[in-house]
This record gives C-alpha cells, sequence and structure tokens, in this order.
C-alpha cells in the first residue's frame, strides 16, 4: 500500500477524522459544562479558603514592610548584645512613619504576639516620642521603657524580619528557633499542643472504636430483621440523626450532669450515695459518651448498606459444610462486611478527630481537643495565622489517615452502599 | 396569585433592605445584661432619635467583627466590649477615635464628659458603659451553717468541700488566686499586678488554681456565659461560683434564687462600648451612642441590673430616685460595685496589663487546663 493512503471525507469535504475529532471536543465541552458548576463550586467555597488559609499561616509581610530600614540596619547585627544606634535610629524613623499612617498599633500587635509585653512600651514610645529630640536615639528610646534596653525584644523584632515564616507550623508543636537557628522546645510549662494532638488522637480512635462495638450489632439486627420491625428500628438511628447536634448535646448535659437525669436515678436505686455521684460531665468522659452517640448513625449507616447486599444463603452454606456459628461469622460474615467497616471508620474518626462543639460544651478542661484551641486562637488572640497552621496541620493529617488507610486497606474498599 | 406572590416578594425585600438602612445594631452579651441595656438606654435612645436600634448577642473577643471586616460586609454599629479589646480593637483600625467632648454629651450641670467619667479611657475609641464586678457567689441553702466570707474561703476545700465554677479564661482568675495566697491587693490592686508582672507570682498564681482544680475535694467547672454561673449554682453543680455581679444580683433579688455574693477581694472592670469604622450606619450610631452613654441614658440602665454606671453625675440620679430598681422597693446604691460596703478591698482589672500579657498567661493557663 502506498504511504499516502486515501482520506476518508465526509460529505462536506472534510476528513473524517477531523470531523470526528471536533465532535468529540464538543461533547466534551458539554460534559465540562455539566460540571463546570460544582467544579467552580469547590474552587470557590473550598479550595480557595484552604489556599488562603496556608498562605495566611506563612504571611508576615506586614511586619516586614512596617519596618524596613531597621531590618537593613539590623542584617549587621549580631544579635548577642544591644543594637547599636544606626539601629535604634531606623527603627525611630520607621516609627514616625507608621505613626503618620496610624499603623503603629497593628505592629504592636503583631510584635506582641512574638513576644508579650510589647504593646504598652510601643503605646509609651507613641507618646513620649513626639517630644524626641534629634540625635541618640538609644538613649531616649531606653529610657521610655526598661524593656526597650532588655535585647530580648530586639531580638524578637529581628525574627519577625522574614516576609513569610514557617514559625507557626514550629508552634503547632511546641518548639520554636532559637538564635542559633535551632529547634528547641519551649518551657516546660508552656507546652500545650502536642499533648492535644495526642489527646485528639485518642479520643477519636476510642469514639470510633466504641462506635464500631455498639453499630455492628445495631446494623446487624437492622440487616436481618423483617422489613416492618426493622423499619420502625431505622426510624430509631436516624432521629437522632436528624436533630440538631446542639439540642443532642444539651440533652446529654440534662442526663449527665451531677443533678441529673443518670445520677438521681442511680440515687434513687441505692447504687451510687446521694453524695458520692458521679461526675460524667466537664470532663473526657462527658466528651466520650455525647461524642458516641452523636457520631452513631454514621458507623451504622455504611455498616448497614453493606450489610443488606450479603446473601444470607452464604452463612447458610458456611454452616451446612461444618461451621460452628462462630467460625462462618468469623470467616464467612466478617470479611464481608470490612468495605463498610472502613467507610464507617474513616467517616466516624475524621469528623470525631475534628470536633468543636460538643466537646466544648461537655468536655470541660480534659475533655479539650485541638479544635477548641484553634477557635481559641480565632476568637480571643486573633492570632488567625497561627490558628491557620494549626487547622492545615489538622487538615494534613487527616489526609495522612486516609493515604495509610489506602496503602493498608485500598480505598476501593470503601463502600457506603 | 403569582403576581401575589411576586409582590409579597418584592416587599419583603424592600423592607429587609430598609430596615437594614437605618437601623443601628448593637452587639452585646445577652441575658439579663443586654435585656437592662435595652430597656435602660437602648428604647428610650430609639423613640428620642427616632432610630431603630437592634440588639444581637455575641459572646466577646474581637473575631466576629475582624471577620465581618475581612468579608467586606460589616453588620455591627456598636459593640460592647471589654477594656481590653477597645485597646486591641483600635490598634487595628477597627473602631472609630472619639473627640470625647465633642462627641459625648456634658453632665446636667455642665461637667464636660470627659470630666464626668470616673477615669480617663483605655484608649482613644472607647467609651464607658458600666462597671461590674467579678465577685464570688454561693447557694445559701446547701452551703451549710458556715458561710464563706474571704477570698480564702474560696479556695478552701476543708472547710467547704465541693467543685467550684471559674470563668474559663485566666482574667480575674490569677489575681483572685493571688489575693487568697495573701497578697494585700493595695490600692486598686497594685500589689497583685506587680506580682503577676514577675514570672514567679504569675506561676505562684496558676499553681494556686491548679491545686484546687485537682483537689479531690474540690474541681473546677469552668464556665463562658455570664449566665451560667448562677445556674451552676442552682443545680447544685458546683458549691460556690465567681460570675458577674449583675448576673448574681438578678438572679437573687430579680428571680428570687437563694443566692448570696461575697465581695472580698472583688475584680472592679470597665465595660465599654465602642463605634465600629465603617459600619453600616455611622452617623447614627454616633448619635445613639451619645444618647445611651448620655447622664439619665446610664441611669437607666441601673433600673434593670446592679451595675454602676460610668459617668459621676449618673450615681446623683439613681440616689435622688431611690429605690431605683425596676420592682420599686430594692435600693440600688448598696447593690453597686463601687459602693463603699462592697470595695474594701477590690481589685481593678488592668487593660494595659491585659493587653500587654494576655497571650503569654494565656498559653500557661491553657497548658494548666490542659493537664487538669
Amino acid at each position: 500500500m502506498s504511504s499516502e493512503t486515501q482520506q476518508i471525507l465526509t460529505t462536506d469535504g472534510i476528513p473524517l477524522e477531523v470531523s470526528l475529532k471536533k465532535v468529540e471536543r464538543r461533547n466534551k465541552f458539554k460534559a465540562f459544562l455539566l460540571v463546570a458548576p460544582l467544579l467552580f463550586f469547590l474552587l470557590i467555597v473550598y479550595i480557595s479558603p484552604i489556599i488562603g488559609m496556608l498562605f495566611n499561616s506563612v504571611d508576615d509581610r506586614m511586619v516586614t514592610n512596617a519596618l524596613p530600614k531597621t531590618f537593613v540596619a539590623m542584617e549587621k547585627w549580631d544579635g548577642k548584645e544591644l543594637p547599636s544606634e544606626e539601629v535604634f535610629e531606623a527603627f525611630y524613623i520607621d516609627f514616625q512613619k507608621l505613626i503618620e499612617e496610624e499603623k503603629e498599633g497593628k505592629l504592636s500587635t503583631q510584635l506582641n504576639y512574638e513576644k508579650n509585653g510589647f504593646k504598652s512600651i510601643i503605646k509609651k514610645l507613641r507618646r513620649k516620642s513626639k517630644s524626641f529630640e534629634e540625635g541618640n536615639y538609644k538613649e531616649q528610646i531606653m529610657a521610655v521603657h526598661e524593656r526597650w534596653s532588655d535585647v530580648e525584644y530586639w531580638r524578637a523584632i529581628k525574627r519577625r524580619a522574614p516576609s513569610y515564616s514557617y514559625s507557626k507550623y514550629l508552634k503547632g508543636v511546641d518548639m520554636y528557633q532559637n538564635q542559633e537557628g535551632k529547634f528547641v522546645q519551649v518551657e516546660e510549662d508552656r507546652r500545650i499542643y502536642k499533648k492535644l494532638w495526642v489527646r485528639t488522637l485518642k479520643i477519636a480512635f476510642y469514639v470510633t472504636l466504641f462506635c464500631f462495638l455498639m453499630a455492628y450489632p445495631i446494623a446487624h439486627l437492622l440487616a436481618t430483621l423483617p422489613m416492618k420491625y426493622s423499619n420502625l428500628l431505622m426510624i430509631c438511628v436516624l432521629l437522632p440523626f436528624w436533630t440538631s447536634l446542639l439540642v443532642r448535646t444539651a440533652s446529654w448535659m440534662i442526663l449527665l450532669q451531677q443533678q441529673g437525669v443518670v445520677n438521681d436515678f442511680l440515687v434513687w436505686i441505692g447504687l451510687v450515695a446521694d453524695d458520692e455521684r458521679l461526675v460524667m460531665m466537664y470532663n473526657e468522659t462527658g466528651t466520650y459518651i455525647a461524642m458516641t452517640q452523636i457520631l452513631l448513625p454514621f458507623m451504622v449507616l455504611p455498616l448497614y448498606s453493606v450489610m443488606k447486599t450479603i446473601s444470607p444463603s452464604l452463612v447458610r452454606a458456611g454452616k451446612s459444610l461444618g461451621g460452628t456459628p462462630f467460625t462462618t461469622f468469623w470467616k464467612v460474615y466478617f470479611p464481608l462486611t470490612i468495605p463498610g467497616i472502613g467507610a464507617g471508620s474513616l467517616l466516624v474518626f475524621i469528623l470525631a478527630i475534628g470536633y468543636y462543639i460538643t466537646p466544648e460544651l461537655v468536655g470541660g478542661a480534659s475533655g479539650t481537643l485541638i479544635s477548641n484551641m484553634i477557635a481559641y486562637h480565632m476568637k480571643y488572640t486573633l492570632d488567625w495565622s497561627f490558628a491557620s497552621a494549626m487547622g492545615l496541620m489538622l487538615l494534613a493529617g487527616v489526609l495522612a489517615i486516609y493515604w495509610v488507610y489506602n496503602k493498608l486497606v485500598g480505598i476501593d474498599n470503601i463502600k457506603l452502599g | 396569585m403569582r403576581k401575589l406572590s411576586k409582590l409579597l416578594l418584592t416587599l419583603v425585600f424592600a423592607l429587609s433592605i430598609s430596615s437594614t438602612s437605618y437601623a443601628v445594631t448593637v452587639a452585646s452579651w445577652g441575658g439579663a445584661y443586654t435585656e437592662s441595656q435595652k430597656l435602660g438606654y437602648g428604647d428610650p435612645t430609639a423613640k428620642k432619635l427616632g432610630i431603630p436600634i437592634n440588639w444581637v448577642d455575641y459572646s466577646g473577643g474581637l473575631s466576629e467583627i475582624k471577620a465581618q471586616k475581612a468579608a467586606g460586609k460589616i453588620t455591627w454599629d456598636i459593640i460592647d466590649v471589654f477594656a481590653m479589646d477597645t485597646i486591641n480593637g483600635c490598634d487595628e483600625g477597627l473602631f472609630v477615635k472619639f473627640d470625647f467632648d465633642k462627641d459625648f454629651p456634658a453632665a446636667p450641670d455642665g461637667t464636660k464628659a470627659s470630666k464626668d467619667f470616673f477615669t480617663s479611657m483605655p484608649s482613644d475609641c472607647a467609651v464607658g458603659n458600666i462597671l461590674y464586678s467579678w465577685t464570688y457567689a454561693y447557694n445559701d441553702k446547701t452551703i451549710g451553717s458556715n458561710k464563706p466570707k474571704t477570698i480564702k474561703d474560696f479556695f478552701d476545700t476543708k472547710k467547704f468541700p465541693g467543685k467550684r465554677g471559674i470563668y474559663k479564661s485566666a482574667m480575674h482568675n490569677v489575681e483572685m488566686a493571688l489575693a487568697a495566697s495573701g497578697t494585700k491587693p493595695g490600692k486598686g490592686g497594685k500589689n497583685i499586678y506587680k506580682k503577676l508582672s514577675k514570672a514567679k507570682g504569675l506561676d505562684a498564681a496558676i499553681k494556686k488554681v491548679e491545686a484546687l482544680c485537682k483537689d479531690p475535694n474540690g474541681g473546677c467547672v469552668f464556665w463562658s456565659a455570664g449566665a451560667k454561673p448562677p445556674e451552676l449554682l442552682m443545680q447544685g453543680e458546683v458549691v460556690m461560683a465567681t460570675g458577674w455581679n449583675g448576673r448574681f444580683f438578678n438572679a437573687e433579688v430579680g428571680e428570687g434564687a437563694p443566692l448570696k455574693q461575697v465581695w472580698d477581694a472583688q475584680g472592679l472592670d470597665y465595660q465599654y462600648m465602642v463605634v465600629v469604622k465603617g459600619g453600616p450606619n455611622e452617623a447614627d450610631a454616633m448619635k445613639a451612642i451619645a444618647q445611651m452613654t448620655s447622664t439619665e441614658g446610664l441611669a437607666g440602665s441601673a433600673k434593670y441590673i446592679a451595675y454602676a454606671p460610668w459617668r459621676k453625675s449618673s450615681l446623683k440620679v439613681i440616689e435622688a430616685g431611690e429605690p431605683w430598681y425596676k420592682d420599686g422597693k430594692t435600693a440600688m446604691m448598696t447593690q453597686m460595685p463601687t459602693h463603699p460596703n462592697n470595695t474594701k478591698s477590690y481589685i481593678l482589672i488592668d487593660p494595659l496589663f491585659w493587653a500587654d500579657n494576655g497571650s503569654e498567661i494565656g498559653e500557661k493557663w491553657e497548658a494548666m487546663k490542659s493537664g487538669l
């Protein structure tokens, strides 16, 4: 055959290949248009906030831009003793410009995150610097407040020189980078976050375990009972699911408090003495109980939908081949439910790890999770970049768990129904 | 039918626009406190100026207004805030800076506004509203015959076994702990802050609270909403709880609950109002805030709750009008945190100290709590 094969043409004289491609492209475009709203929705409400958070957590340009001259002058400073007059003068000039732009307050907030005590000395400096004389700024600034002659405060300023920094991430695991650039742990009485990460993982793990232990028999019952009973049971499972989270948490508070329903009952039947009522709220126990109940449907539903598809004849076949009830359950039934267990556990675990409102209300001090700490920095210290950093660390943790799960069990083995 | 529903929709839309365009929205702390503000000076101001005033609840902190600003949709005009937040918010450029004597009316006797208020403001953006107090209370019915009288009793789990309700953040707790360990507050709590600004004093204060919370005869329940302490006491969840004096007063006098307050080493604190810069209705908000913090405005709120007005001239109005409480028989002056009977030993909460050291103390405090 010759190399120039005759091209097949359509009736318009266009090569068929080109024409086909055109149609295909048009179809692809139509398909894209169909998913485009969803894609844009995801981009706007999901992807862009995450990117924004990432940016927020490392962005430190506010301080860099506020003190340009100071940071140039500081380049030569080794950080061992108080900086030279040159640095003080540069700082004074930068500071005057900030006062003009009314930005010195923002600077004081940022520097106060780095080292406590900046707020008042910057306020004082603003008042006093109006009557400064030219020259010898070092002495004049140091005379404003004793903290200005403390080298630690100048080191704190220098630490904020880079436009982007990962120091907030270090803070999230109770560490910081010291003068020599080494990573060190913060003082013992200020270590919070590691403890909270461990506690969050622990509580999420146990809540998942408790949910599994309770949901498995329920789901099995649901899947095997005749329709008219199972429907009723299903409603019992779903009813709390449809009730507001806050209402459910509040009702747990009524049940669990020391003068609450459960304690009253226990005292009434004489199991507990009146002055030794059980403490089931404002501690870890409360968090476990309330979270397990609230997350239970997320375990029951995937398990149920998987169990529903398992043919009862399989178990019968196992029995007829001589298996005891336990062997048939363990060797035949249980392995078939693993996709449901995987889906349920992953759902419950991921929801539990980021839980906020329930631990806040019933958790007390010992039931606080990392998300409560994120809320604390959002609300009270206003250190949003730190809150962003911790939020991203939480997200990364969830993704890591997802990845491990995928490696161990395989994500294709998940079944929601 | 279709036309009608269209018409209705347009009407609702128009109404929602018009109602947001000229009403002033005030964010405050809810419960008995907002009630006192609304009845005391909110409604009279709205009537006098013809500006509707909406009240919304929030739980303190600047995060919400900061988020509103970041999102470009500010919905609050006036916020009721802690002293520390007026400083931080003013620094962040969130609030309007006042020209004090021009923006606020003088007292009836002609005293300039800046002279009529008890002290100067912590920041240029703040106008004083009320003085309130952190006290502690107990349930008179269940405490037994031996009643707590001093701040030391709050930490004494031998004499008074049972859990304590305390505020979830470090504020006032560390001051109270130092006072209970024997530090004499001094004038306005000066000695306390001198000790707290040293690491040793702060650690001792936090240790003291930790010991109380870890004590098997004690234990702590942390509260965040002002309505919670009286509730915890009445439920028997705690034997004593710190709280805001107006809330205890409201439970005790307003609702007849058997609660008793202890004023020893009370933490006297000011509450402020600020106007949001670039709020939906800044001009009307300025008019409303001036009217609300006027002499009769501030005196009005004391009719409904035991918080002292910031203006000296308002106190005179109350004194002349006793019994001032809304029930017509309770004298208000003795319930005020500023009354001489109640200020035998007190700590004036220092906003600058908290603006400076709040986050570091907060870290240590949270670290202590996470180890409970």
